[in-house]
């Protein structure tokens, strides 16, 4: 017995040592820097196989190493998460999470305050690229526009959505459009509501939806089955901003390259915000922290991350998993958050 | 014909309400499997509070309430201070560590039947012994958090 | 046959210590091969990803075994999934059978383990196109079927009824969840009880504590005198471990492993409703089961077989769908992303290597698994020889470790272990019976959302009888069920009357 656990003692030596060998390049002092010895980073999401447990510990694990601290990340999911963070008056506890943040509160999701009065939203680290949506292969709409058009002559379109969150805004931005495009036939985008990505695959299958919400990482290889499957699929729409998909690697993911993903993004593809507007969505992950946490360890958690990006691992590694590096420290990320909070208030609010 | 059949089972859901649909269709099958039960066995049920009771307050029916109260006493104060102690220790796993020595302790001594000299240091040794092990395996090898 | 050149003696070793310590994992009453594979994810970021997988699947197949060996001898499932596993390893362990329980579990679970694999490795395609035909109604059927096989286990129809209701019940307490495509809203409780009822109870406290903590309670109502104060188990009294026990399982082998890799293959039913389907299978159709429930090994081959057949009915969907089959699987999801593997439909054309690399480890593993158990039960087994006074407190303490670490960090969730305690003991003082209501506790939550979410979608009752051909096929399987149950009861009370007439 002794004999199997060797390996892998000599294995949890080694990540240790690795751990501590990337000692901080510059050292912080005490006073500048009241980091604690021993942090707690809880996100929003309870999978430890999902998108925000990956970026979460791939930045964790940085910011451990420049900082020369235990960070530990939690998947305690968003109600818990929020609970921890109220509780962590010093700091020893935070949280990364994305726009579901505010986007619950929106929607009016149970449990889901405003943020930026109950919290200090920090510094933005990331963008998952990837959120779309997708038809059947063989369905009559070729790209979004159809889809609006059919709407706006009347016909039902059945979006499989989870509800209240980031899921849901692509469907509200949709529904939105068909407004603006064709007033009063908005209520024929009907939501589906649905939970994890396999249910909302499910309904497309069953021919219990017309379009679903899904995503590049999940979703890509569905696309590339011939169409007499009954499981293919087609982009219509990646929410994304189109300067985030150009970051990402040039290979894109499996066999669809940048250059495909990006026929999917605005212009190519046009969803009306306003007038003079498209709406776009990037998925993005920033820290949250106790409002009343020391400032100090506010922006030593801003200068710990800036060095990190400015150093450049984190930006390989990130894309390598298919996300964009996205680093805005607290003063810059609180403004701008803001500002998209209230941009897709007033989109929830018109089709209300 | 058909279609007023079919219309009998016809069931919408409001979404906002959905949440209380299916919990209401089991409370009332709760209910009405408690009022069968209640029914089949009201001569039944008098007695058997009266001999709980009693056996809860005077110790009959070889009830050993030191040992029995005692453990849920000692629970109770092993899982609040746990947090308590926790809370000074943040992220550490010190309050699990600290809390659970004691709470071995007391628990082993109160459920032993001899406090011979043997026994009890058997006792302390493994309530310093257990958890450290526990302690370091999970919070520092594997990184498990704990209280 | 490229992939050979991979297997290199740091992928068996890899493969060895994570069975190793999934074997412990599983083995420690509250903690699960989901935290096994979750706390050592971070450990594969230094490995490449055939390493990283080895050490992965060694972590999965020990995990879900080792939660036999508290259900066999301190009659607490290790895993939700070994619950049907206490029915008969626990008897046999007072019997003084105890090795040779875990023994026969052991080479149940090595059977169910390969039988999945074979059938993951043969099938894994086409059996992902058959799984996509369930729809919401075909998985409340199933869901709904497990259910039904409460009352083929309860001892008192009527009070084993209304205990698994009550199950249902309790798991509805909480949130109706957005992540299930519900609204997010609460239900079943008043408005004070919200802070720390919003998640409502997690399983695994829930389960320990009413196995483990209820037990404890009983005995200390008992003073630990006579019969309670030292352990009058002796491991070498009864009868001895020999592969004969297994002649006539074959049908029982074949069956439980194939219940268990199909409802593993469905994402959202939930492991446990494998072996309890199994369980009860084995009950109602195989030609003698009195004795089933008191220790019988063919109770123990049903359950074991099934929950470690879990493991390859799991990876069918994802592999083949990209779409995890339970919580592990859904951690592995995870470990391909950070090695750039992408998983989805086209994932075995497009990695034949690592295709054949998971199947060699999967087998592999579970053999590792057999050999490290099978030699290692002997002290194992000794558990049951500490005196109570020291294993109690011992297991307090880690089932607080488990339910704490459950959802990682939740001290909610280590209340839960003692209201649930005691909520057992006085469940089984009003006559209740805590089998059924565990099972509905398990199987209520996505009960609820399938049921409710195929109103959403076809608005009418009547669509659970005419959906599809499955949905027709899994009401007689329902129908059958119900009246094998109703008929052994019949049978049973008609030996019983017999017996004490004569």
């Amino acid at each position: 017995m002794k004999l199997m656990t060797t390996p892998l003692r000599k294995l949890v030596c080694a990540v240790a040592i690795a751990g501590t060998a990337g000692v901080s390049m510059t050292s912080h002092a005490q006073e500048d820097c009241p980091v604690p010895g021993n942090l707690r980073v809880v996100i929003g999401s309870t999978s430890t196989g999902g998108d925000t447990y990956q970026n979460s510990s791939i930045v964790a694990d940085h910011l451990a190493k420049k900082l020369d601290i235990n960070a530990k990340v939690d998947a305690v999911g968003a109600m818990a998460g929020f609970r921890a963070l109220d509780r962590s008056r010093n700091g020893n506890t935070v949280m990364i999470f994305h726009d579901q943040a505010y986007l619950g509160n929106l929607y009016g999701v149970k449990g889901y305050d405003n943020i930026f009065e109950k919290y200090t939203v920090g510094p933005t680290v990331a963008i998952n690229p990837g959120n779309a949506y997708l038809v059947p292969k063989d369905s009559p709409y070729q790209n979004i526009d159809e889809v609006i058009a059919a709407a706006g002559e009347g016909e039902e379109i059945r979006v499989a959505i989870q509800p209240g969150g980031v899921s849901e805004i692509g469907f509200s931005a949709l529904k939105n459009a068909v407004k603006l495009k064709h007033p009063g036939m908005e209520k024929n985008v009907v939501a589906v509501n649905t939970g994890s990505q396999a249910d909302k695959n499910q309904l497309l299958f069953d021919d219990m939806a017309d379009v679903i919400n899904g995503s590049v990482q999940a979703n890509e290889q569905y696309t590339r089955l011939p169409e007499d499957d009954q499981k293919a699929m087609r982009f219509v729409w990646l929410t994304a901003r189109n300067d985030t998909i150009k970051q990402t690697n040039e290979e894109g993911m499996g066999k669809t390259t940048r250059e495909d993903l990006l026929q999917y993004v605005n212009p190519n593809v046009t969803v009306p915000q306003s007038e003079s507007q498209n709406f776009t969505f990037d998925k993005e992950f920033f820290f949250l922290y106790n409002k009343d946490m020391d400032p100090k360890l506010v922006s030593c958690i801003d200068n710990a991350l800036e060095e990190i990006y400015a150093q450049g691992d984190i930006q390989e590694q990130q894309k390598k998993s298919f996300f964009i590096p996205n680093f805005k420290p607290s003063s810059e990320a609180q403004a701008y958050l803001k500002d998209k909070r209230d941009q897709y208030a007033t989109i929830i609010e018109n089709i209300q | 014909m058909e279609n007023q059949f079919l219309s009998l089972f016809e069931v919408s859901i409001a979404f906002e309400e959905s949440h209380l649909f299916f919990p209401r269709i089991v409370s009332w099958v709760l209910v009405g499997l408690l009022a069968i039960i209640l029914l089949s066995k009201s001569k039944k049920v008098a007695p058997a509070l009266r001999r709980a009771g009693q056996a809860v307050m005077h110790g009959s029916d070889g009830f050993d309430r030191k040992r029995f109260f005692g453990t849920i006493l000692l629970i109770v104060i092993y899982f609040y201070m746990m947090a308590v102690v926790g809370d000074v220790f943040p992220n550490t796993g010190y309050g699990f560590l600290f809390v659970s020595i004691p709470f071995i302790f007391l628990l082993a001594l109160l459920y032993v039947d001899e406090k011979t000299k043997k026994n009890v240091l058997v006792i302390a040794l493994t309530s310093v012994v257990a958890p450290a092990l526990a302690w370091y395996v999970l919070s520092e090898l594997f990184r498990i958090t704990l209280p | 046959m490229e992939f050979l050149s991979y297997l290199s003696p740091m992928f068996f070793t890899l493969i060895a210590a994570g069975a190793l310590i999934g074997v412990i994992f599983g083995a420690i009453p509250g903690m699960t091969a989901t935290m096994a594979v979750a706390v050592c994810l971070p450990l594969t970021y230094a490995l490449d990803l055939t390493n990283g997988l080895a050490l992965l699947l060694g972590l999965y197949v020990g995990g879900i075994s080792g939660g036999m060996v508290p259900a066999v001898l301190l009659n607490i499932p290790g895993t939700p999934s070994s619950i049907t596993t206490t029915f008969d390893g626990y008897p046999m362990a007072k019997k003084g059978e105890g090795e040779r329980a875990l023994k026969i579990s052991i080479v149940a679970s090595l059977f169910g383990g390969l039988f999945s694999a074979g059938v993951l490795f043969y099938f894994a395609p086409v059996l992902a196109d058959f799984a996509i035909k369930f729809s919401y109604v075909e998985k409340f059927l199933i869901i709904f079927l497990a259910l039904t096989v409460i009352a083929s286990l309860t001892k008192n129809m009527l009070m084993g009824i209304f205990s698994g209701v009550l199950g249902v019940w309790l798991s509805l307490i909480g949130t109706y969840e957005i992540t299930d495509g519900g609204n997010g809203e609460t239900r079943l409780m008043f408005d004070f009880m919200e802070y720390y009822l919003v998640a409502g109870f997690s399983l695994l406290p829930v389960l320990i504590g009413i196995f483990g903590i209820t037990t404890i309670l009983q005995d200390a109502e008992k003073g630990f005198k006579g019969d309670a104060a030292s352990p009058t188990i002796k491991l070498t009294k009864g009868s001895r471990f020999s592969f004969s026990v297994f002649k006539g399982q074959l049908v029982n082998l074949v069956r439980s492993s194939s219940i268990g890799t199909f409802v593993g293959m469905l994402p959202g039913v939930g492991g446990s409703a494998a072996s309890v389907l199994a369980y009860t299978q084995e009950k109602n159709f195989s030609r003698d089961s009195s004795q089933m429930g008191n220790g019988a090994p063919q109770g123990l081959v049903a359950s074991e077989s099934s929950n470690n057949a879990l493991t390859g009915g799991a990876l069918v969907p994802l592999l083949s769908l990209g779409i995890p089959g339970d919580s592990t699987t859904a951690i592995l999801i995870g470990a391909f992303t950070l090695q750039g593997i992408q998983v989805g439909p086209l994932f075995i054309g497009d990695n034949l290597d690592t295709w054949y690399i998971m199947i060699a480890a999967l087998v592999i593993a579970n053999f590792l698994m057999f050999g490290i158990m099978f030699f290692a039960i002997k002290y194992i087994a000794k558990v049951i020889e500490v005196p109570k006074h020291l294993l109690y407190p011992i297991i307090v303490m880690m089932c607080v470790v488990g339910a704490y670490a459950i959802n990682y960090g939740i001290m909610f969730d280590v209340w839960t272990l003692l209201i649930f305690g005691v909520f057992g003991y006085i469940a089984t003082k009003v006559g209740l019976e805590l089998v059924p209501l565990i099972i509905g506790f398990i199987l209520g939550s996505s009960a609820e959302v399938y049921f409710v979410k195929s109103l959403e979608s076809y608005g009418n009752l009547t669509i659970f009888f005419t959906k599809s051909p499955i949905a027709v096929f899994l009401w007689c399987l329902i129908v059958l069920s119900l009246a094998f149950s109703i008929f052994l009861k019949v049978r049973a009370r008609k030996k019983e009357s017999f017996a004490s007439y004569s």
